[in-house]
């Protein structure tokens, strides 16, 4: 069951990675009476093998169409499609990466790696080296047979990001995979992630609030807006990202930095007003 | 739903498994012979209650409970805190808390026979040693899981070794021991109970029994359900002054 | 109950004295710890050793009465010839199996029970009173009618056991079911696991540890359980034989058997909990 049926939108694959549309969502209160809008109307067409970032304030729904992506919470209004078709459920080519890392902790790095590999039915020889050669790609070697408890938590979202490469996806989700560490493993993982992307080049859909990750990370920002959730703007980055971490510094990065800074700074301090 | 149809929703299963019991004791293969039904156990328990029975076994076995209980709490959290701060403490108590951690309680109802004989005493001191150990292992854990930084911030500010045990040790060590001490109190329930069931000549346990052998057994299942509720309602109101006490905590 | 106090581990440093300066070498640190480790096993076992031997004298002298403490070597005396005679491994053994049978019926119940709880809001709304309200009552208190309905050889012993043992594993099987967090749940579902799958292999193995604490609450209440019931039926069994002395005035008998269902309880108690160490190997509280 791969959570998806092929009736629906049906865009050409090579034209629209994902395609949300019209999508509205609420918690608590019933028949749409009273609770929160977590989302209001979306309408977002997420380009193949482009690394897209949804960046707004904590309370923006940003999550919440993360995971309707996902398929992990059912869709109440509007549609999302994938080149699969409209989305049911979850699906071995959406992987997904969280903020606390949701390895289990009852398996070694290995054995988390080759979770998702036994569940697609693989040759046991084959799952071995696929798990192995993405460990290695996220620097984990060394520690395959370690429990995550073991493990630092930059390490343990390695592993994480390993077990979800691992099965190949073609859409990567991630949901701020980077907020629980500290700022200068963030920065590590971001340059690694980047470097990963540009050799696998999936389709990535990374949550963030923090400008600079989103800046440096993503080929296009949607910068969404808080309660109701909805899409302010959509933003291309098209920078020369070659030369590591001196490409922060260059001016056409601080210059768009500064900009989208600009237009989430009134949602930021409209965000936390509203919150007290 | 309002408050009051609310409760009544969630203990429906209370009636249910009532008339369940109600429906077994009158109609089909065992009726009238193995479980007397509702109605009889209720006025078994009104005469127990008229004849002040039921009120006389129980207030000994609830001061027995709360004479080892009490004594258990006041000792047990005295020695986790000493075992925590003091070396030397610890170095002698440990042993004796490992050899008696694991020995059923229970084993030791003969012996308490033999010292203490057949009164108050052979219980409350059963009681007491049983309570003691969660007690004194809930206060030595939760002290020595107490944060360095308040007791080097309290030193530095001046107080004395025995200030900073009672106002710092004490009540960041308090959610870890109140717990201990529910463990604590479900054990002084099962050692009264149980003490009483063995040797006693009153006492709630004593009173089942003695009417369990007279063959009134109504009566034996009234006593029993008050039993049960006395710990639950014990239990309950345990903890309820344990969220008053910790309230400062997050919720 | 779930932590024992257990001797190797040092005590946090409220004192502040037995903390080495953070410049000192880092082998000199493991030295001062490996020879701090080694000193308290020796004076703990030396504190046993003084007491057993207190214990010796004090009655050898005639400080107490025999019948209120007989002679520590009395009763090693009198445990020497139980094992010859083979009554303490019939003792033993039966209590054991009582024990044993009573908890692998009650957890047999209990574990399904509490992950349908979880699941099901139904079998919730059905079970969740009554188990609140039986799991911190006195379960003992109904074993006259136990006793009543199933006589007074092994079942009704055997029921009553699982009775006891139930309530504490269908609760931490309630709640850690319960209290598995969605994200593990999803990424396991991602990958294409099924209902059952997910199940099986994430939300049991995460519920572990709150499952084992319920079952080391269950297994020091099945003992305690066993001993009473097998005081009042009498009988063979540890219980029975101890009920039994202290009938006779046998103050010798009753500490042999004391020392019996410690040793007993010691093991039962000890292999919970290496069982859980190796269960939960993978935890963080393995590495304490």
């Amino acid at each position: 069951m791969s959570g998806q049926s092929s009736s629906g939108s049906a865009l050409p694959a090579d034209e629209v990675g994902i395609e949300i549309r019209d999508v509205s969502h609420h918690y608590g209160g019933r028949n749409g009476q009273g609770g929160v809008t977590a989302l209001d109307h979306i309408n977002l067409q997420i380009r193949p093998n482009e690394f897209h970032a949804l960046l707004g304030p904590s309370g923006c729904g940003k999550s919440t169409l993360l995971y309707l992506i996902g398929g992990f919470i059912p869709v109440q209004s509007g549609t999302i499609a994938t080149a699969r078709g409209t989305v049911t459920g979850p699906g071995p080519e959406r992987g997904i990466v969280f903020q606390n890392f949701a390895l289990f902790p009852w398996k070694t790095v290995l054995q988390n790696a080759l979770y998702g590999l036994e569940k697609l039915g693989l040759p046991k020889k084959e799952r071995e080296e696929r798990a192995r050669h993405f460990i290695d790609l996220v620097h984990l070697t060394g520690f395959e047979n370690a429990y995550p408890s073991q493990l630092s938590g930059g390490m343990q979202q390695r592993a994480a990001i390993a077990r979800t490469l691992a099965v190949d996806p073609e859409i990567l989700l991630m949901d701020e995979p980077f907020g629980a560490l500290d700022a200068q493993t963030r920065r590590v993982m971001q340059e690694e992630l980047r470097a990963i992307f540009e050799r696998t080049r999936k389709t990535v859909v990374f949550v963030t609030h923090d400008v600079q990750e989103a800046v440096f990370l993503a080929d296009r920002i949607s910068i969404m807006s808080a309660r109701p959730g909805r899409i302010q703007h959509v933003l291309d980055v098209a920078v020369d990202r070659s030369g590591g971490d001196e490409v922060m510094k260059r001016p056409e990065f601080v210059e768009i930095g500064e900009h989208i800074w600009g237009l989430v700074r009134d949602q930021a301090i409209a965000a936390t007003r509203g919150a007290h | 739903m309002g408050a009051t149809a609310s409760i009544l929703w969630r203990y429906t299963p209370l009636l249910i498994c009532l008339a369940l019991w109600e429906i077994v004791a009158t109609a089909g293969p065992f009726a009238n012979q193995l479980l007397p039904d509702v109605k009889q156990v209720a006025e078994a328990l009104w005469a127990l209650i008229l004849d002040g029975e039921i009120v006389n076994h129980g207030l000994r076995s609830l001061y027995r409970a709360a004479m080892g209980f009490g004594l258990a709490i006041i000792v047990g959290s005295a020695a986790g805190l000493l075992m925590a701060t003091f070396r030397p403490v610890r170095l002698l108590v440990n042993p004796i808390v490992q050899i008696f951690y694991p020995m059923p309680k229970s084993a030791l109802i003969p012996v308490m026979m033999i010292w203490f004989g057949l009164g108050d005493m052979s219980k409350i001191v059963l009681i007491f040693i049983g309570c003691l150990l969660p007690v004194v292992i809930s206060s030595y854990n939760g002290a020595r899981g107490v944060n360095p930084f308040l007791i080097w911030s309290a030193r530095s500010l001046g107080a004395s070794r025995a200030t900073t045990l009672v106002q710092i040790v004490l009540p960041a060590a308090m959610p870890e021991l109140l717990n201990g001490i529910r463990t604590a109190l479900a054990f002084a329930f099962i050692l009264m109970v149980s003490s009483e069931f063995v040797i006693a000549k009153d006492g709630f346990g004593y009173l089942i029994s003695q009417l369990g052998d007279g063959g009134a057994y109504a009566a034996m299942f009234a006593v029993i359900l008050v039993v049960a509720m006395v710990g639950f309602t014990a239990d309950r109101l345990y903890g309820a002054f344990v969220r008053h006490q910790l309230r400062w905590r997050e919720p | 109950m779930t932590r024992s106090a257990s001797p190797s581990l040092p005590a946090a440093r409220t004192t502040g004295r037995t903390a080495p300066g953070p410049d000192a070498p880092v082998a000199g640190i493991w030295r001062g710890v490996y020879r701090r480790l080694t000193g308290d096993a020796m004076i703990q076992i030396l504190v046993i050793a003084v007491l057993l031997i207190g214990w010796e004298t004090v009655t050898r002298l005639g400080l107490v009465h025999p019948f209120l403490l007989p002679r520590l070597s009395a009763v090693l005396e009198r445990i020497f010839n139980n094992m010859l005679a083979g009554k303490v491994f019939t003792d033993l053994g039966l209590t054991l199996y009582r024990a044993a049978t009573g908890f692998l019926i009650g957890t047999a119940i209990a574990i399904p029970l509490g992950v349908l709880m979880a699941r099901n809001t139904a079998v919730r709304w059905f079970f969740d009173p009554l188990i609140s309200i039986g799991f911190p009552m006195p379960k003992i208190s109904f074993l006259p009618i136990f006793i009543l309905w199933f006589g007074i050889f092994d079942t009704s012993k055997i029921v009553m056991i699982a009775f006891s043992c139930f309530f504490p594993v269908v609760s931490a099987t309630y709640s850690g079911t319960l209290g598995v967090d969605k994200w593990v749940i999803w990424s396991a579902r991602s990958f294409g696991a099924t209902p059952n799958q997910v199940l099986r292999e994430v939300v049991l193995p995460m519920a572990l540890p709150q499952i084992l604490t319920g079952i080391q609450i269950a297994v020091p209440v099945g003992l305690i359980t066993t001993v009473v019931t097998e005081m009042l039926m009498g009988g063979p069994g540890i219980g029975g034989s101890m009920i039994a002395a202290g009938r006779f005035a046998d103050s010798v008998g009753v500490f042999a058997g004391i020392v019996e269902i410690a040793l007993l309880g010691a093991v039962v108690v000890k292999g919970v909990e290496r069982l859980r160490a190796y269960l939960l190997r993978w935890h963080h509280e393995a590495r304490h």
